[in-house]
């Protein structure tokens, strides 16, 4: 299988600290890809370089064979990369249904807006109940469906989702796992950043375990999760 | 500690080569030179606040038209003292009055942050100057006017200037010792995160108070003598959006970081409004639109930002 | 009675005129968290506007309404396209600011050159006819810019609320890395808000330059009592717009009748600071940005 996203050397950081620093890991086109580390590993500011939210100070990005680096969101959103961010970030008082018109803004996905909206809305049903309510109005649960959702309607190639089920009920973070899954199968490339390791290493294809803002680890999700290091680390084992 | 005497010798020496340039200088530089120092010491006094805290008071015209209105009343209780007594009352009284109305208010508006106490500070300078005018006991709408304290024999732009730099000099010396102090310390946590500062038990409130009374009571005295130096005052004369605004842009011009900033700031914009646009008053005030423009776009940090920056 | 009848319904109309010029000053805090202190020189610069179209071409203001603020709106995205943007793009919030006020002296400057600084006025010919309702007498001229105003604030409320490029601002207000990360070029957005809050601004000094006579140096009047309206009333919502400017426009007129004229600034401003030290957002809060 060819790489979807390819991450060579990328360096990155806010206002002169570098989170990441020489970080490489390759995503195969129809796999489910984890990122996982502790807090301040540099997992969020390495999504946010790929969805072109922030600008890189060294490294490529690759994505379906050609440069990337340092384009912008509206661009990266047009060729099919999606980011579901961390804390969700929907537009609290503005309808599920405005929410969801926001997600497909992009020339691509608003030719078929009618088609995904059904679509999401019979993924998620919860959503369409509560079509005409103020998002930010909903529990924390539904507020992650809606922003996946949103990230849906743009129609990824590849869909990033950073911590999606951070302050979540493990009842609802089983659905959300269960949901992850079924998006793939779909045929979306999956990129999770999680800090539920054993959870989302149970899912992955590939797993790549950072620290300090390099990949110090990798491998597919079972071997992972039976390496003494990772359990240790992450499992508290 | 040998570094800190350096400046300290250094900086007595600057100010005693200004101080100086009066008994070489024509009648018209020395007022340049005047405003230069009145504009700065303002600049200073807003810094003290800002520059440590990141509080920007859009409205410290109040406390320049609190410290003139006080001093002109002031020295009109005791117009049958020596002129030193006058000077020495009329300074004290821009002082405490300012001083006092920021404490009053200090804890209700420093509750207050980002836009909001920006705003709340504009509106705190149009009350107290509607109220200047408004009511007659402060013949704020006709004016006041204040005599002439100058010694007899001294040429009066030398008496201003001197008084001026020595204001000057006193304000920054405030400024530096209390950025080298454990006040300043704290000032500028609260600039960086104040729910950290707090957290990490800095007594945030009271040191907000602190730099704000210390930074509205100067003001107050730099008030009194600006007041005396135009020798006649009015609300719009004193209570000037304008004056505000040009401790910000003074400031921003120079550069926040340091307490040079502001001065350097002041000598600039004022230096530029004085000397070089004098013949061209029609647009005087589209060039230093446009050098503000300029100055934030080309050099954010300001002048002084920009010389760290070539330096490195 | 009728003394404070008739002071109502001048404080009423006034006051819908002080709320369609905030909006465009509102509109521009809310989605950009940037004070424009280039507010007021928009809203005397559509005064001026509409002085020329009406003693030059005989256009009578309403008329000119639509070509100025479209003339306004390609100003103020010019404006925020060279100036502020790059600005806003230090990172530090006050260089913005300074920005639109360097802006605004050069824009007031000009203004003085080519007007000079004497009073000037509008007098269409519908402007001294005065109608009666019982014994309240109303200027035709407030009631029909009451009525233009309301018209406009619709306008755009209806534009925020039911257009894309509505839902588009609104978003990026809320949340400007969720928008982006939907594909928003959220300069675009930035742009087109400052140009839309410039035509507004425009709009309102059409109407305010055909009931009262105006300087080039009124503009610091409209900034802060654009300021004064959005602090009652709640920063980005139209509702607190339209709230505020009639409760500033009751609070001047009853001032102004019951107190007399040298107070009706002093109230007003400290109904400003009351506010900010009681309610920091607003009597109604924001409508669409979460308080700051």
């Amino acid at each position: 299988m060819t790489a979807l996203l390819s991450v060579e050397g990328l360096a990155a950081g806010y206002g002169g600290a570098l989170a990441v620093r020489g970080l490489d890991f390759a995503v195969a086109e129809g796999s489910i890809a984890v990122l996982v580390g502790a807090n301040g590993a540099g997992k969020t500011t390495t999504v946010q370089v790929i969805a072109g939210a922030l600008r890189p100070s060294g490294g490529t990005v690759r994505f379906a064979g050609e440069a990337v680096t340092g384009r912008d969101c509206p661009v990266m959103v047009e060729r099919g990369v999606t980011l579901v961010p961390e804390g969700r970030l929907i537009f609290s008082r503005m309808t599920v249904e405005e929410n969801l018109k926001m997600g497909a803004i992009n020339r691509r996905a608003a030719r078929n807006l009618g088609r995904n909206l059904e679509r999401v809305f019979t993924l998620f049903p919860r959503l369409a109940q509560r079509r005409h309510q103020f998002g930010g109005s909903m529990s924390g649960g539904e507020q992650q469906m809606l922003a996946i959702a949103r990230g849906l309607m743009a129609e990824p190639r590849l869909m990033i989702l950073d911590e999606p089920s951070l302050g979540l009920a493990p009842k609802i973070v089983a659905e959300m796992f269960g949901l992850i899954r079924q998006l793939n199968v779909e045929g979306i490339t999956i990129l999770l950043v999680e800090q539920n390791v054993r959870q989302s290493l149970q899912l992955a294809d590939q797993a790549f375990v950072i620290e300090k803002g390099r990949v110090v680890l990798s491998g597919d999700g079972p071997t992972l999760l039976d390496e003494p290091f990772v359990r240790t680390a992450f499992l508290g084992l | 500690m040998a570094r800190t005497l350096l400046v300290v010798v250094l900086a007595l020496l600057l100010f005693a080569a200004l101080a100086t340039l009066p008994l070489f200088l024509k009648a018209f530089y020395i007022r340049v030179g005047l405003s230069i120092f009145l504009s700065a010491g303002f600049a200073v006094c807003w810094w003290l606040l800002a520059g440590f805290t990141a509080y920007y008071s859009f409205g410290h015209t109040a406390f320049v038209g609190v410290g003139a209105f006080a001093a002109a009343l002031t020295l009109r209780a005791v117009a049958a003292a020596a002129p030193g007594l006058q000077l020495a009352a009329g300074l004290l009284a821009g002082l405490v009055t300012a001083a006092v109305i920021a404490a009053a208010i200090a804890w209700p508006i420093l509750r207050l942050r980002g836009h909001y106490f920006t705003i709340a500070m504009l509106a705190v300078a149009l009350v107290l100057g509607e109220a200047v005018s408004a009511f007659p006991v402060f013949g704020g709408s006709a004016g006041l006017s204040l005599p002439n304290i100058a010694p007899s024999g001294m040429r009066v732009e030398a008496f201003f200037y001197w008084l001026a730099l020595a204001l000057l000099a006193i304000v920054m010396a405030i400024a530096w010792i209390i950025s080298r102090s454990r006040l300043g310390y704290g000032l500028a946590a609260i600039r960086e995160d104040e729910d950290a500062a707090q957290m990490l038990g800095v007594p945030t409130t009271r040191f907000k108070v602190v730099a704000f009374v210390l930074s509205g009571g100067l003001t107050g005295a730099l008030g009194a003598v600006y007041a005396l130096n135009l020798g006649y005052i009015t609300t719009d004369s004193v209570f000037r959006g304008s004056l505000s605004l040009e401790m910000i842009v003074n400031s921003l011009v120079g550069g926040m970081g340091s307490l040079l900033g502001p001065v350097i700031g002041a000598a600039i914009m004022t230096g530029v409004t004085k000397l070089v646009l004098a013949d061209l008053l029609e647009y005087h005030l589209a060039i230093t639109g446009l050098l503000i423009v300029a100055v934030v776009l080309v050099a954010p940090d300001g002048v002084a930002g920009l010389w760290r920056r070539t330096r490195r | 009675m009728i003394t404070l009848l008739q002071t109502l319904v001048n404080g009423v109309l006034y006051g819908g005129i002080l709320s369609i010029a905030a909006v465009g000053f509102s509109l521009i805090f809310g989605v950009m968290n940037v004070i424009n202190l280039a507010h007021g020189i928009f809203v005397i610069g559509g005064a001026y506007g509409a002085l020329v179209a009406w003693s030059t071409l005989g256009i009578d203001p309403l008329a000119s309404i639509p070509p100025l603020m479209l003339i306004a709106f390609i100003l103020g995205w010019l404006c925020q396209r060279l100036v502020i943007q790059p600005a806003v793009q230090r990172g530090n919030p006050v260089a913005a600011l300074l920005v639109t006020f360097g802006f605004t002296l050069v824009a007031l400057n000009l203004l003085t050159v080519a007007f000079s600084s004497s009073v000037r006025s509008i007098s269409p010919s519908y402007s001294f006819i005065n109608l009666r309702l019982g014994d309240v007498s109303f200027d035709l001229v407030r009631l029909v810019a009451f009525a233009c105003g309301l018209l406009l604030i619709g306008g755009l409320g209806s534009f925020l609320r039911f257009s894309r490029w509505g839902r588009i601002i609104r978003a990026t207000a809320l949340s400007e890395l969720g928008a982006r990360l939907c594909g928003v070029d959220a300069r675009a957005v930035y742009a087109l808000t400052f140009a839309v809050g410039s035509a507004f601004a425009a709009a309102s000094g059409v109407l305010i330059g055909m009931m009262l006579p105006f300087t080039p140096a009124e503009e610091v009047t409209w900034t802060v009592y654009a300021f004064i309206v959005v602090t009652l009333g709640g920063v980005g919502s139209l509702g607190g717009a339209m709230l505020g400017g009639v409760l500033l426009g009751l609070v001047s007129a009853l001032t102004q009748t019951y107190l007399g004229g040298v107070f009706t600034n002093m109230v007003m401003f400290l109904i400003l600071l009351g506010t900010l030290l009681l309610r920091p957002n607003g009597i109604l809060g924001s409508a669409f940005k979460a308080s700051r």
